[in-house]
């Protein structure tokens, strides 16, 4: 049973390790937590979703087109509507992605309605290796690798990138990154971007287990959110790790210690992290920028 | 104060009372060409998938005014989403009763929505029939101008306990419960039947309604070694624990309540792991050569032909079926009060769904249920008449 519980935590816990990650880069550059990044994933999904029912196409294309649909999208709210905010301060952003998660949320529902849906995925989640006496699908594997890769790509771009450089100036200083020649506005763009992709891939790997409906993000959201503050939402590394250990906890203790309320543990985090360790296990101590 | 001024404010006060009281023969919402009919549902959010029942009844109440209406009035319905939110549903039924001066309302998804509205519809003198979820909290204790068609939960549940144990011969049952009173009183119904055999659940594992991650309620479920489990939850917690329970060994007979049997959508999203699967049913299966049903798909065809031909859209129907009948009952003398004399009357009514019987003191139309097995491909087969349950309610009602 342990085992098990490890095992299944780990494979949900990548899941929320890529939200986090999503969260996180947002974060590191604006200090927004983005609340629309599930929806965001959500309808990237039901893109892959249209691509593949509708249009017939190859998963591989579908897959494709839903990422560039998630980072066109990601570059379109940055710059339709939090580049243009009157008084672009923490808070009214923060509304902002609120409010974009609601108009997402409901155009999913007016679009594709509320059934539940079955995103095909190319790798099962019945076909399963044993070990021992606990089993991991290959579905689970490959949203472990999947995600293991995505945080070393991630992690090559910004340390040896330029594009990556410069979000990382941008990140610690706007306005010297600006007066450097950085375009900062474009890395925001870019950022977005690069975010939403993630999210999608989440959304992309979740759907085969959860089905697929408007309300797909909901509690993956505030999963990957709770990892990343676990984690510390100003370090990539200590996000993903969050994802994990959130993933991991939840199970042993839905499976030991009570499962009515394995759903409040990632809460239960928050909180505790928040009072004892605010600036999360594996981020550098908060300090307030002035 | 003097007694002049105390006469004076009296009168004044009855003479305004008077003013106010709605004047006889008017009811609200009858006139004498139409009869005004109000439904919550929830047409987005995480419920909207029942929300079919609400546009069913919308079908069902265009075919009977395409029939010429009933005694000469016809039936004006107003919908509206609540999208499952209880606070949505008071203001819904605060503008139909007060604005649109509804006469009664049909059906509306939801417990946790129609209790919102239960004591305002009540005060208001607004009949209501059908709600659409088989909660006890309708008709016990009995309320008059309440009527429930949709049989209990805790029934359901006991139905197919009985089936398991005597024609199937399980011997250790496990049930898996949205932490809800959808998913108690199924529970509590689970419990109840099985004490009759002396047995027990060897396990009861809840869900959460948000949760995605079933896993460690798999490896509960899994530990217990069942033979059968039963399932009270949502649709897409039916779809994942079916696929976790598959990848993890566990294969049980799975068995689910009446709010998982639209199988089509069921065996789809569950990758065809839905196939065997067995659920109660409160009326006909969609392919059913029913009478009636064929009428009702005519009826889908002409007024609804974008709404899928699922259980829950004809469930409006169904949900509505003894409400129609009691107008007809009525005659042209409709007000409040008349209807639920004309409801009290109905017995052994059956349209497509259970046979419905009300009475004086009576308000749950019916607590029988047939069971029917999701095919290859996920057309719903019925396997059993219908049956009645036999637990003692009291046993419910008192740990609810």
């Amino acid at each position: 049973m342990f085992l098990q519980l490890l095992i299944s935590g780990l494979s949900f816990g990548s899941l929320y390790a890529l939200i986090a990650l999503a969260m996180v880069i947002i974060y590191k550059t604006s200090e927004v937590p983005n609340f629309s990044q599930g929806e965001m994933a959500m309808i990237s999904t039901f893109v892959a979703y249209t691509l593949l029912g509708a249009s017939g196409q190859s998963f591989t294309i579908s897959f494709i087109g839903a990422l560039i649909f998630a980072a066109i999208l990601g570059v379109f709210l940055e710059f339709v509507f939090l580049r243009r905010a009157k008084d672009p301060n923490i808070l009214s952003l923060i509304l902002i992605t609120l409010g974009f998660e609601m108009i997402l949320y409901g155009f999913a529902g007016w679009k594709w309605g509320a059934d539940q849906r079955d995103l095909p995925f190319p790798v099962s989640d019945f076909d399963i290796i044993n070990l021992g006496p606990a089993v991991l699908s290959y579905l689970n594997i490959a949203t472990l690798l999947i995600t293991l890769i995505l945080m070393f790509i991630l992690f090559v771009f910004f340390k040896y990138s330029k594009v990556g450089i410069a979000m990382k100036a941008t990140q610690q200083n706007a306005m010297a990154a600006r007066i450097n020649g950085i375009r900062t506005n474009r890395i925001l763009s870019i950022t977005w971007a690069l975010s939403s992709l993630i999210g999608a891939v989440a959304g992309i790997l979740l759907a085969p287990i959860a089905t697929l409906d408007p309300n797909l993000m909901l509690d993956p959201l505030l999963k990957g959110f709770a990892s990343a503050v676990l984690g510390g939402m100003t370090s990539l590394v200590g996000a993903a790790l969050g994802g994990y250990i959130l993933g991991i906890i939840e199970n042993l203790f839905g499976g030991y210690v009570s499962i009515e309320f394995k759903s409040v543990v990632a809460f239960m985090i928050i909180v505790l992290v928040l009072c004892f360790k605010p600036s999360g296990l594996f981020a550098r101590h908060y300090v307030r920028r002035v | 104060m003097d007694n002049k001024n105390l006469v004076t404010m009296v009168a004044a006060g009855l003479l305004l009372f008077t003013a106010i009281m709605p004047v006889q023969g008017a009811e609200r919402g009858v006139s004498d060409t139409e009869i005004k009919i109000g439904q919550w549902g929830p047409q987005t959010g995480p419920a909207a998938l029942w929300g079919a029942v609400a546009r069913g009844s919308g079908c069902y109440f265009d075919m009977i005014n395409a029939e010429g209406g009933i005694h000469g009035r016809k039936i004006t319905y107003f919908l509206r989403d609540d999208a499952y939110q209880p606070p949505k549903t008071k203001a819904i039924a605060k503008e139909l009763v007060e604005d649109k001066k509804v006469f009664a309302f049909a059906s509306g998804v939801g417990t946790a929505t129609g209790m919102a509205v239960k004591k305002y519809l009540h005060k208001n003198r607004v009949p209501w029939v059908g709600p659409a979820s088989g909660s006890t909290y309708w008709a016990y204790p009995p309320t008059k101008y309440l009527f429930a068609v949709y049989p209990l939960y805790c029934d359901e549940a006991a139905i197919l306990i009985n089936y398991a144990v005597e024609k199937m011969g399980k011997k250790r049952i496990a049930f898996f419960y949205q932490n809800d009173d959808y998913g108690k009183e199924g529970l509590y119904g689970a419990e109840l039947a099985l004490e009759k055999y002396g047995m027990k659940l060897v396990a009861a594992v809840s869900a959460e309604p948000l949760d995605t991650d079933l896993s460690s309620h798999c490896v509960k479920l899994k530990d217990a070694n069942p033979d059968c489990v039963l399932m009270w939850v949502l649709p897409k917690h039916g779809a994942i624990i079916l696929g976790t329970a598959a990848k993890m060994g566990l294969k049980p007979q799975w068995m689910a309540s009446s709010t998982l049997s639209d199988t089509p959508i069921m065996y789809k999203i569950s990758k065809g792991l839905f196939k065997d699967v067995m659920v109660t049913s409160f009326g006909e299966v969609p392919e059913s050569r029913h009478l009636l049903m064929k009428k009702y798909k005519e009826a889908h065809d002409k007024f609804a032909p974008k709404d899928r031909w699922g259980i829950f859209f004809y469930a409006g129907f169904l949900f509505a079926e003894p409400m129609v009948e009691a107008l007809k009952r009525c005659g042209r003398d409709l007000t409040a009060d008349n209807f639920v004399k004309a409801m009290e009357t109905i017995k052994d009514f059956q349209g497509i769904g259970p046979k419905i019987t009300y009475g004086p003191n009576e308000r749950q139309g019916s607590r029988s249920f047939f069971i029917a097995k999701c095919l290859e491909g996920g057309e719903l087969a019925r396997i059993s008449d219908w049956m009645t349950s036999d637990i003692d309610l009291q046993g419910v009602i008192k740990r609810r």
